[in-house]
C-alpha cells in the first residue's frame, strides 16, 4: 500500500510537469465548475481505458450512508508515460478525491486533486482543460 | 525515481544539425512531442499565441454562441479535425517520402496523408480538409481547404467556417526540434491572417500508442455529452 500510493505521488507530480489532458472533449459541457465536491473514501475499482481513466470510490456522507462515486481522470497512454500503471491505484487504497460534479446531478466527478492518507495533495486534472486549477479547497 | 516508477530514464533529446534524407530534403521523420494547445490566443511553454483575434462579426457571433454543452463533437468522439488534432497533447508521428508526408495523430488513433506537389483534389469537404505540401527551401508547407465546417479551432471552442485556409508551416530546426507555425485564413470569420507558433521536441524514447476514443466512453454513454446537431 505504501508503496503503490508513493508511486502515485510521484507519477501525478509527474503528470502536473507534463500537462496531462482533458482534451478529448470540453470541460464545460460536463462538469460545473461552481460545484465542487470533496470525497472521502475507498476506491472499489479502477477503469484504465481510453478516452480517460476513472475512479470508482465508496464515500460516507455526514449521516454515514455510503454513496457511490464515480470521478474521470487522464487518459491512460499520458499516464503511462508518466510512470503509472494499471495497479498504481488498486481498489482497497484510500484516497480523499477533490474534485467538480457533473451538471446531471448524479455521483460523477472530474478529479483535480487526490489527497492520500498522509497528508500529502497531488494534482490529477489537467492545468489547461478549462476547469480549476487544483482542488475546491485550494481556489479563492 | 524512474526506478521506483518502473519506467526507463528519458533519452536525452537529440543534438545537432537537423538531419536529411537520401533526397536531401530535411527529415521531418520521428515522433513528436507538443505543447498541448486548448485556447489558440494563450501562450506557453514551446507555443506563442494570438492574444486578440480578429473577428469579424459573424465569427463574434458564432463564438459567443458556441455552448459545447448543447453539443461536443469531440466528446462524442467524432472526428477532431485537422487544428483540433494538431493542438492535442498526444504525441504525433510524421512519416515522410518524397511523394507523401503522413501525420499519424495517437489522439484517437487518426491519420493525415499530405500528398507533395500536387494540386488540391475536388470533392466532398471532410474533417481535415484536403491538403497538399510543398518544399519551400527547408520548410514543408501544408496547405488545407475543403473543410465541411463541423469542428472548432480548440478545445475551448473558437469558431471557423467552412471557407476556413489552413497554411502549415514545419521546419526541422535541429536534431531535437522542428518549428510548427500554423496560420488560420477564414475570411468569413476572421478580418485577417492569424498564426500560432511552437516548438516540437523529439521523443526517441516514445513509441506511439493506440487511443481508442470509443473504448469506454462514459461521458457519452451515459449522457453527459450530448452529440451536437448539424
Amino acid at each position: 500500500m505504501k508503496h503503490t500510493l508513493g508511486c502515485l505521488v510521484a507519477a501525478l507530480g509527474l503528470v502536473l510537469s507534463a500537462l496531462p489532458a482533458l482534451a478529448h472533449h470540453s470541460f464545460a459541457a460536463e462538469f460545473d465548475i461552481k460545484k465542487p465536491v470533496t470525497l472521502q473514501g475507498v476506491v472499489t475499482k479502477i477503469d484504465w481505458m481510453n478516452p480517460h481513466i476513472w475512479i470508482y470510490l465508496d464515500s460516507k456522507d455526514e449521516s454515514g450512508a455510503v454513496a457511490h462515486w464515480q470521478c474521470e481522470g487522464a487518459p491512460p497512454n499520458t499516464l503511462t508515460r508518466q510512470g503509472w500503471t494499471k495497479s498504481s491505484l488498486k481498489a482497497g487504497d484510500q484516497v480523499t478525491i477533490e474534485g467538480v460534479r457533473a451538471k446531471d446531478g448524479t455521483n460523477t466527478c472530474n478529479s483535480r486533486s487526490v489527497k492520500l492518507p498522509d497528508g500529502r495533495s497531488v494534482f490529477a486534472g489537467s492545468p489547461d482543460d478549462g476547469g480549476p486549477k487544483a482542488g475546491p479547497s485550494s481556489q479563492q | 525515481m524512474s526506478a521506483l516508477l518502473g519506467q526507463s530514464a528519458k533519452v536525452p533529446t537529440p543534438t545537432g544539425t537537423a538531419p536529411r534524407t537520401p533526397d536531401g530534403k530535411p527529415d521531418l521523420s520521428g515522433l513528436w512531442q507538443r505543447p498541448y494547445v486548448p485556447d489558440m490566443t494563450k501562450s506557453g511553454r514551446g507555443q506563442q499565441g494570438t492574444p486578440e483575434l480578429p473577428f469579424t462579426d459573424a465569427g463574434m457571433q458564432a463564438w459567443k454562441s458556441y455552448d459545447a454543452a448543447q453539443g461536443d463533437y469531440t466528446g462524442a468522439c467524432l472526428p477532431f479535425g485537422l487544428l483540433r488534432s494538431m493542438n492535442s497533447p498526444d504525441p504525433i508521428q510524421i512519416m515522410q517520402s518524397p511523394k507523401y508526408v503522413a501525420l499519424l495523430y495517437e489522439q484517437n488513433t487518426w491519420f493525415h496523408v499530405i500528398p507533395i506537389d500536387k494540386p488540391h483534389r475536388e470533392g466532398e469537404p471532410t474533417w481535415f480538409g484536403d491538403s497538399v505540401g510543398h518544399w519551400d527551401g527547408d520548410t514543408l508547407v501544408v496547405d488545407t481547404v475543403n473543410f465541411n465546417g463541423r469542428t472548432r479551432l480548440d478545445t475551448i471552442g473558437h469558431p471557423h467556417s467552412d471557407a476556413l485556409h489552413v497554411i502549415e508551416r514545419f521546419t526541422r530546426t535541429d536534431a531535437g526540434h522542428s518549428a510548427y507555425e500554423v496560420t488560420i485564413d477564414d475570411p468569413k470569420y476572421f478580418t485577417k491572417p492569424w498564426k500560432n507558433t511552437r516548438t516540437f521536441t523529439i521523443r526517441p524514447d516514445w513509441e506511439i500508442m493506440e487511443y481508442s476514443c470509443e473504448e469506454n466512453n462514459k461521458d457519452l454513454y451515459e449522457g453527459r455529452v450530448k452529440v451536437p446537431q448539424h
